[in-house]
């Protein structure tokens, strides 16, 4: 009897244990008619199912948007690289886009560019579709466009004696030291310390560049110069040594009048402080034989192993009508990348848009290395501000800089 | 005779399923991923992956940040366990003496930290601690002190970042040293009064004593949580200006997931592992014998 029981309990047992991994079923394909995901950025999700509606109601294809944190998208591609289950159409990043096609998370589009016409690269301005090839493949749709332009307030600089914003980067040095001197605790410009493009950027207007035969080479006489420019504001006292400096609210309030951003930060400053209207500007950068900026922004990609390639490319194809662009632009802030949209009379009318799209026509993008925010980026920004905030010594730190990073592929 | 019966062990499987499942086999995965040369390609197709060896533990050895990490990890330990032990067992004594609505009160106030989401703490001290803007600045600046950067100071940011963790890991420790002295019997305690002794002679030879255990598994779990510190610094400075910061698992987090080099943060993650079986052995094996009256 005792025995029985302790058998029928054993049975339970292993039973039990079955149950337990059995429930762990994986999971199965995609419906093949079902919604199409979508991965957007930041916290444009509510935006861009606004967006979308239109589609919806003409194609009856529902679309359901996963808004994702930018500090998170490293985790979610790795999670879903390594499930294998990812979303239909997703917005990537220009710094990240190699590591996404490293990871082969991206499905190749030239096949389908004959019988989608609106992703041509002819859509887009010249040059900015081929930039973003990977492998002379074309894994992308450019969705967004983003610059850097020179943020100032017009009213400190007129009290200060400055009449019209630098057009140089050298004017824009002693301007500084101008406004670095109103006061203690005040300073003329804003370098961010996370801003790795800024230190290509004077690259670029110094009239070189990182990339020398197909991999980054930092050892330019136009780096040298950019890192003097660098350096030279810190030791001028111009701008902020502290980590934690919030722009939006050191440009409200005056105490870094000039920096250099995107058009995100024209709708904080519009938003956080409107009373400040008429009194701040923006303008190119200021430029030295050059007066180039970034192009970043953001493209759109397909999943490599979606099971709706065809309802995806609709969905990309429509996001990249010039009534879509132009649509996001006014829910979103964010400026079009296609070429006629930017081109259209009443955007333009906005002169914020105006200095934008002036600049975006002098912009290059950002080298295509595997992964510029964690690896390369990283690396220049570490030695920048090993130099300007500890001290470190400049010709060390910067041979280090070149063997760490020399050698890295670009595209 | 002692009859055996099945029923707790149906009860405890699920349970052991999902230690071994989420617990143990992972340690095993991280062992077999260290020595590969795991990457980012290498996930998405396992073609990409070679086996290497120890070569990723010889670069670790090799890897200043590593050491920095480990000696960042080593300073917040050797700092914050300490703290945290001291001032738990200070204010549950503290709060143990009294039976008011406030001292009730307050040990909820001392406990709300603790369960408080790291997204909301981060964001209100990263302003008070900001230093242009922040609130602690400001008082400061009432006093005619100048802005002291809290974050941005290789070593304030070590101290700020481990103040936050402070005041977060208090609360739980409060609870459980206020649940052991609730158990300790008052009749030891009115034995010592009648001895004649005051409360800070009660408190030093009977209850200290007779709290053993729990200051014994409050300095092993601290010391645990310590070693794996994360939230503060990754939330309040992202490893601190170039790295005062990072400690062990900071390191790992964006080796493996900044720089998609998953075969090395798993050796990274192991070695971290192995410290943390150690230095817990070595204090289980220092404890004495608990005290009983």
């Amino acid at each position: 009897m005792k025995r029985t029981a302790t058998r029928t309990l054993a049975a339970f047992a292993a039973v039990g244990l079955a149950a337990g991994l059995a429930a762990c079923t994986s999971d199965g394909g995609g419906d093949a008619d079902g919604p199409l995901t979508v991965w957007i950025m930041g916290d444009s999700g509510a935006n861009f199912e606004q967006l979308v509606a239109p589609f919806t109601e003409e194609t009856g294809t529902e679309v359901e948007v996963v808004a994702i944190p930018w500090d998170a998208i490293d985790e979610r591609l790795t999670t879903a690289v390594a499930s294998g289950s990812g979303p239909d159409l997703l917005q990537i990043g220009l710094s990240k886009l190699s590591t996404f096609a490293a990871a082969g998370a991206l499905l190749p589009l030239d096949e389908h560019l004959a019988d989608h016409p609106g992703l041509a690269a002819g859509n887009f301005p010249d040059g900015v579709a081929e930039a973003t090839q990977v492998g002379g493949e074309t894994v992308s749709v450019p969705w967004v466009s983003d610059t850097r332009v020179l943020f100032y307030r017009s009213d400190i600089l007129a009290e200060n004696g400055i009449d019209a914003p630098p057009a140089s980067w050298a004017e824009l040095r002693e301007d500084a030291k101008v406004l670095a001197a109103r006061g203690d605790g005040q300073y003329g410009y804003y370098i961010p310390q996370w801003d790795s493009p800024l230190p290509v950027i004077m690259t670029w207007d110094f009239g070189g560049d990182i990339v020398s035969g197909g991999e980054i080479d930092f050892d330019t006489a136009a780096f040298a110069e950019a890192v003097d420019l660098y350096t030279g504001l810190y030791a001028d006292g111009s701008v902020p040594t502290n980590g934690d400096f919030d722009q939006t609210q050191g440009f409200i309030s005056g105490i870094a009048p000039m920096l250099v951003s995107g058009p995100y930060l024209a709708k904080s400053i519009a938003d956080a402080a409107p009373e400040l209207d008429g009194k701040w500007g923006v303008t190119m950068v200021p430029g030295a034989d050059e007066k180039t900026s970034l192009f970043a922004g953001s493209n759109l990609g397909i999943w490599h192993n979606t099971d709706q390639v065809d309802a995806s490319l609709d969905l990309l194809e429509y996001l990249s009508s010039v009534e879509a662009q132009l649509s996001w632009f006014e829910i979103n802030g964010e400026l079009p990348a296609v070429s006629a949209a930017l081109e259209d009379a009443t955007l333009q009318s906005d002169p914020l848009v105006q200095v934008y799209s002036q600049q975006l026509a002098d912009s290059k993008v950002l080298p295509l290395v595997p992964n510029w925010d964690g690896q390369t980026g990283s690396d220049l920004l570490n030695a920048l501000n090993a130099i300007v905030l500890t001290g470190a010594d400049r010709d060390a730190t910067l041979a280090e800089l070149f063997t760490k990073t020399a050698g890295t592929p670009v595209g | 005779m002692r009859r055996t019966t099945l029923v707790p062990y149906l009860f405890v499987t699920p349970a052991m399923l999902l230690l071994l499942a989420f617990g143990v086999l992972p340690i095993a995965v991280a062992a077999v991923v260290s020595l590969t040369d795991m990457n980012i390609s290498g996930l998405a197709n396992w073609r990409n992956v070679e086996f290497i060896g120890g070569a990723n533990y010889v670069a670790l050895v090799a890897d200043p940040d590593f050491w920095r990490a480990l000696g960042n990890t080593g300073l917040f330990v050797v700092v914050g366990v300490p703290a945290i032990v001291l001032i738990s067992l200070g204010v549950a004594l503290l709060l143990d003496g009294s039976d008011s609505r406030f001292a009730r009160a307050l040990r909820s106030f001392y406990f709300v930290p603790a369960v408080t989401g790291i997204v909301a703490i981060s964001l209100v001290w990263g302003y008070l601690y900001n230093t242009q803007f922040g609130l602690f600045n400001w008082l400061l600046s009432l006093v005619g002190i100048p802005q002291v950067q809290w974050l941005s100071d290789p070593w304030l940011a070590k101290f700020s970042v481990a103040l936050v963790a402070v005041w977060r890991g208090t609360g739980l420790n409060i609870i459980i040293f206020l649940a052991a002295l609730q158990g300790i019997p008052r009749e030891y305690r009115e034995a010592a009064a009648l001895d004649g002794a005051g409360p800070w002679r009660t408190t030093r030879s009977i209850v200290l004593p007779l709290l053993g255990f729990a200051i014994f598994f409050v300095t092993v779990t601290t010391t645990i949580a310590w070693l794996q510190f994360f939230d503060e610094p990754f939330v309040l400075t992202d490893g601190g200006p170039l790295g005062a910061t990072t400690s062990m698992s900071i390191f790992l987090y964006k080796e493996g997931f900044r720089l998609n080099q998953f075969g090395y943060a798993s050796a990274g993650s192991l070695v971290l592992f192995a410290i943390i079986a150690v230095i817990t052995v070595i204090q289980l094996r220092l404890r004495r014998r608990d005290v009983e009256y």
